[in-house]
């Protein structure tokens, strides 16, 4: 029986990974594609290096990720550890606030932003980032969220108080290392999502990385294919560092700051 | 390694309310510099309240917290300069044991090298030097109550807070670990706060054990007095077992138990002549004859119960069928076999009378 069933799951598994990784290699194919169509090279992938703004784009968005990234965690850390420390009566209304984002149309932001936000904001494409930290908040509160309940936050902040650390302190030696797999995960939210943001970006008329593919794929299918793929392997590297990351910076760290 | 900070505490007339229940009501308790006081009582009393107060942890409480003179009661709990040590398991578990107890120092700012000869210097104290090392999760319970200790002696604390350290240990750990704090405290010197639920541990730790009940300090005494001379029935009644027996008052200070004459001691019970009460002695003051089954104090042996060096046993009265307890050496209890006529003779000469 037990045997049988193992069988089945491999059948699945195989199924769902060709579903998959077909079109993958369907893609990369299609990419590596030379322009008399039987040969293969990275013409395409060269085509998208040399176009007019790959570099500047991408290093808006990279810094627009960067900085959503830091004012998530300047903003949730403090926020929901105050929640779990005894803030309780509040959660249901932090909750409901970071679950609008998702019901709420980007274009009602867009527009928001336009009457809203003061001029000297809307001259510089890094207004974007305060946006992008809205609509991140229902992914990286739930991150964090569980991250908080998973640890007894209450003892090891009192603990770290009566050591004589302040609240500063207290969350940058104790509460953060502690969840650093959470805080990973919401870091990991809130730079993917600003990577990847395009509405609110086109309806703003800011230049980033995704509104650049938008327009360069227009005229050339399988440059914009080449792209995709380098996106996809870009993401997964991404996945890869944040996975690694806490086990090699973790140990370094507290090596660096040991007693 | 004495601290130069002995420092004297004075808890005035505090007072602490959650809703509606009352966890502190007028609370006062002195500490002598070095002295080690440990709070008694029930779950709920308010023991660990008033340590959490001291410690800054609990605010919004009335009264005062007087340390060396000063009233600290507005400085927060980081500026306090207290040591604690939580009944939870509270090693910060990203941090190696070494780096734990050097945590204090490190957010004081002191010098790598300082802290790093300080912490293991702390860790050789509670015996854990080789450890400095591993990560709290690699630690048994006991051994992270003992870094939790040397984090909490790292900062040299103006007082030393221990909310029920023992309680998540098993009982050979607890045993061994609360003889450790006792010699490292007076080693250390440092004036203790000590919050526990059990007796046995309050009374072979303290200089003197503040019995605590419903938000109130009983009684706080050395642990001898609080035994011997309990200062009210409910202190009494809570510390050690009692025997309640049928009294006759006689007068103000004097009872009558198995037509036997005692001293009444000062009760909060106002003792009305003529009526009869209930006298409280201990186990050990009592013992048995074997009798012949008349007189006011006869009893029938129901049962005995070894426990090494003394035995328990107890005894059903002829007169009104309530139940003794005796304790007295093994050696002594072999004669008296269950079901045997006995004699209950009384050594206390005063006792305490609940009305």
């Amino acid at each position: 029986m037990k045997k049988k069933l193992n069988v089945v799951n491999y059948i699945v598994l195989l199924g769902a990974t060709a579903f998959f990784v077909f079109p993958l290699i369907a893609a990369t194919e299609f990419s590596l594609r030379a322009k008399n169509a039987t040969t293969h090279n990275f013409d395409n992938y060269i085509w998208v290096f040399k176009q007019d703004g790959f570099k500047t784009t991408l290093g808006t968005s990279f810094r627009l990720a960067i900085l959503t990234a830091v004012a998530v965690l300047i903003l949730m850390v403090p926020t929901i550890v105050y929640l779990h420390l005894g803030g309780a009566r509040w959660k249901r209304f932090i909750e409901f606030v970071c679950l609008v984002p998702l019901v709420v149309p980007v274009i009602s932001f867009a527009l928001g932003v336009q009457t809203a936000f003061p001029t000297f904001l809307q001259s510089t494409v890094y207004e974007l980032s305060f946006l992008y930290v809205v609509i991140s908040l229902p992914y990286t509160y739930r991150a964090l969220d569980v991250g908080l309940s998973s640890i007894p936050l209450l003892t090891l902040v009192e603990a770290s108080r009566a050591s004589g650390a302040s609240m500063r302190q207290t969350l940058m030696f104790v509460v953060v290392p502690t969840i650093r797999s959470a805080v990973n995960g919401a870091i990991f939210l809130a730079v993917a999502l600003s990577l990847g943001e395009f509405t609110l970006a086109v309806l703003l008329h800011w230049d980033t990385f995704p509104t650049w593919i938008a327009n360069i794929s227009q005229g050339h299918i399988l440059g914009a294919i080449s792209l995709s793929v380098l996106a996809l392997v870009g993401s997964w590297l991404l996945v890869l560092i944040v996975a690694i990351a806490p086990k090699s910076f973790g140990s370094n760290k507290t090596q660096e700051v040991a007693a | 390694m004495t601290t130069e900070n002995r420092v004297s505490v004075q808890l005035k007339g505090l007072r602490k309310v959650y809703g509606d229940a009352v966890a502190l009501e007028n609370f006062n308790l002195e500490l002598a510099p070095g002295e080690l006081v440990a709070l008694l009582g029930p779950s709920g009393c308010g023991k660990t309240t008033a340590l959490r107060i001291l410690a800054g942890l609990d605010t919004d409480h009335e009264g005062q917290i007087i340390i060396n003179g000063k009233d600290i009661a507005s400085i927060p709990a980081n500026k306090r300069n207290m040591g604690m040590v939580f009944q939870a398991y509270s090693l910060f578990p990203t941090m190696t044991v070494l780096e734990n107890v050097a945590y204090g120092l490190r957010v004081r700012r002191v010098d790598k090298e300082k802290r790093r000869v300080k912490a293991q210097e702390l860790l050789e104290l509670v015996g854990l030097g080789n450890m400095g090392n591993r990560l709290a999760h690699q630690l048994s319970g006991g051994q992270q109550q003992r870094v939790a200790l040397a984090r909490a002696l790292a900062i040299q604390p103006n007082v030393l807070l221990l909310d029920e350290p023992l309680s998540a240990l098993d009982a050979q750990v607890r045993t061994q670990l609360r003889d450790e704090i006792k010699r490292i405290q007076t080693e250390v010197g440092t004036t203790t706060l000590f919050v526990t639920h059990d007796q046995e541990e309050a009374m072979a730790i303290a200089d003197r054990v503040g019995v605590m009940r419903h938000g109130v300090l009983e009684q706080c005494a050395p642990p001898q007095e609080i035994y011997l001379n309990p200062i009210n029935v409910k202190v009494a009644k809570f510390v050690g077992a009692m025997n309640l027996l049928p009294a006759e008052i006689l007068s103000a200070n004097e009872l009558r138990v198995f037509g036997q004459k005692l001293e009444l001691r000062a009760s909060d019970a106002a003792a009305p002549t003529g009526k009869t009460g209930m006298a409280l002695i201990r186990p050990e003051q009592l013992s048995l004859k074997l009798g012949d089954g008349k007189g006011p104090a006869s009893a029938t042996v129901v049962s005995r119960t070894f426990l090494g060096p003394l035995t328990r046993i107890s005894v059903r009265m002829v007169a009104d069928s309530s139940t003794l307890f005796i304790s007295m050496p093994s050696a002594q209890a072999l004669q008296f076999v269950e079901g045997s006529s006995v004699d209950v003779q009384i050594h206390a000469t005063s006792v305490l009378l609940d009305a």
